[in-house]
């Protein structure tokens, strides 16, 4: 089947974009399969809200999935209020690594887990979503000299709690 | 740390790249392309029978098969084992191939009011549940899509 041009641009799209949309959901998910529920419903959301047609901007879905996040986990704190529910492990790896950096995959995972959401969330998308500090503010809703300085202080404490690794 | 620690730290960190999704996950992404939902009969399939000869098919084949059945249990000069009327049946179409998928075509939250006029948030989706049957002793492939509507109120102790 021929694909429209159309499709071709979304599916070029999605294959550069999609790893970083799931990393990001991967840190705001409680499980592996709700953080891929989130990029699937962020993407068609953001999709929908296009009246051309034509891809998305990144900050608009990685603001529809920090949106849905939240959501989802005041849902399911009232759920789990109840049943004392366990939270899913999240096994997954966040990084796409050779045999060289899968030590230092893991290193900088255990230590971005140990940050705080806030500055997680600011290294996540300016490191590897490649979003402008202006870009992070309008996606999740913070001023860009907040974005500016959470990333600076979530840096020095990332190297912090990586230090006797990293030089 | 200074402004080479903080460059060389960020640099060691880009070097990771964010793992690719799962093989499913991409599948379904593409499934939700815009060209995809806009066009959803691009396909070509061969053989399509007539959409109404299709709804008469549907509800005829199971009364043609429940008819032969009492006919031929109803012969007195036979009798028949117990199901072997069913196995004699020869039904027009034997659409025992389907293809059966769900595709997320809408997701959003709205706020609605109770008669007291509490508000309650709820989560709506819409499904595209498509199905697809094959006969291929025939040569007919029949798709039908049925759209399908979930609405959640998340405003509500649910369990």
């Amino acid at each position: 089947m021929d694909e429209l041009p159309i499709q071709a641009d979304w599916r070029r799209w999605l294959e550069d974009h999609s790893p970083k949309f799931l990393l990001f959901a991967r840190q705001k998910a409680r499980s592996e399969a709700d953080a891929q529920d989130l990029v699937q419903e962020a993407v068609v959301e953001a999709w929908r809200r296009q009246d051309n047609g034509a891809p998305p901007p990144l900050p608009l879905v990685f603001a529809t999935i920090h949106r849905r996040a939240i959501d989802r986990a005041r849902s399911e704190d009232r759920r789990t209020g109840r049943e004392q529910a366990v939270v899913e492990p999240q096994p997954e790896s966040w990084f796409d690594t050779g045999v060289e950096d899968r030590e230092l995959s893991k290193l900088i995972q255990d230590a971005m887990n140990r940050l705080s959401d806030e500055y997680r969330e600011v290294i996540t998308l300016k490191v590897w979503g490649d979003l402008t500090f202006a870009e992070i503010a309008e996606a999740v809703g913070i001023p860009a000299n907040t974005a500016a300085s959470r990333y600076r202080y979530g840096l020095a404490e990332l190297r912090k709690l990586t230090k006797k690794v990293l030089t | 740390m200074n402004d080479c620690e903080h460059e060389l730290f960020e640099a060691e960190l880009r070097r990771l790249k964010p793992a690719e999704p799962p093989e499913e996950l991409m599948s379904r992404l593409a499934a939700n392309l815009p060209g995809r939902s806009q066009h959803p009969v691009t396909r070509v399939r061969p053989a399509q029978p007539p959409i109404m000869w299709w709804a008469l098919l549907r509800w005829l084949a199971p009364g043609l098969m429940g008819a032969v059945a009492v006919a031929v249990m109803l012969m007195p000069w036979t009798k028949p084992p117990p199901h072997a009327a069913v196995v004699n049946v020869n039904p027009a179409a034997r659409t025992n191939n389907v293809e059966i998928d769900r595709q997320l075509v809408a997701a959003f939250d709205t706020v609605a009011r109770m008669p007291d006029g509490e508000p309650v948030r709820v989560r709506c989706r819409e499904w595209m549940e498509n199905v697809i049957l094959r006969d291929p002793a025939q040569g007919v492939v029949v798709e039908r899509r049925t759209p399908h509507f979930e609405i959640v109120p998340v405003g509500f102790e649910i369990y």
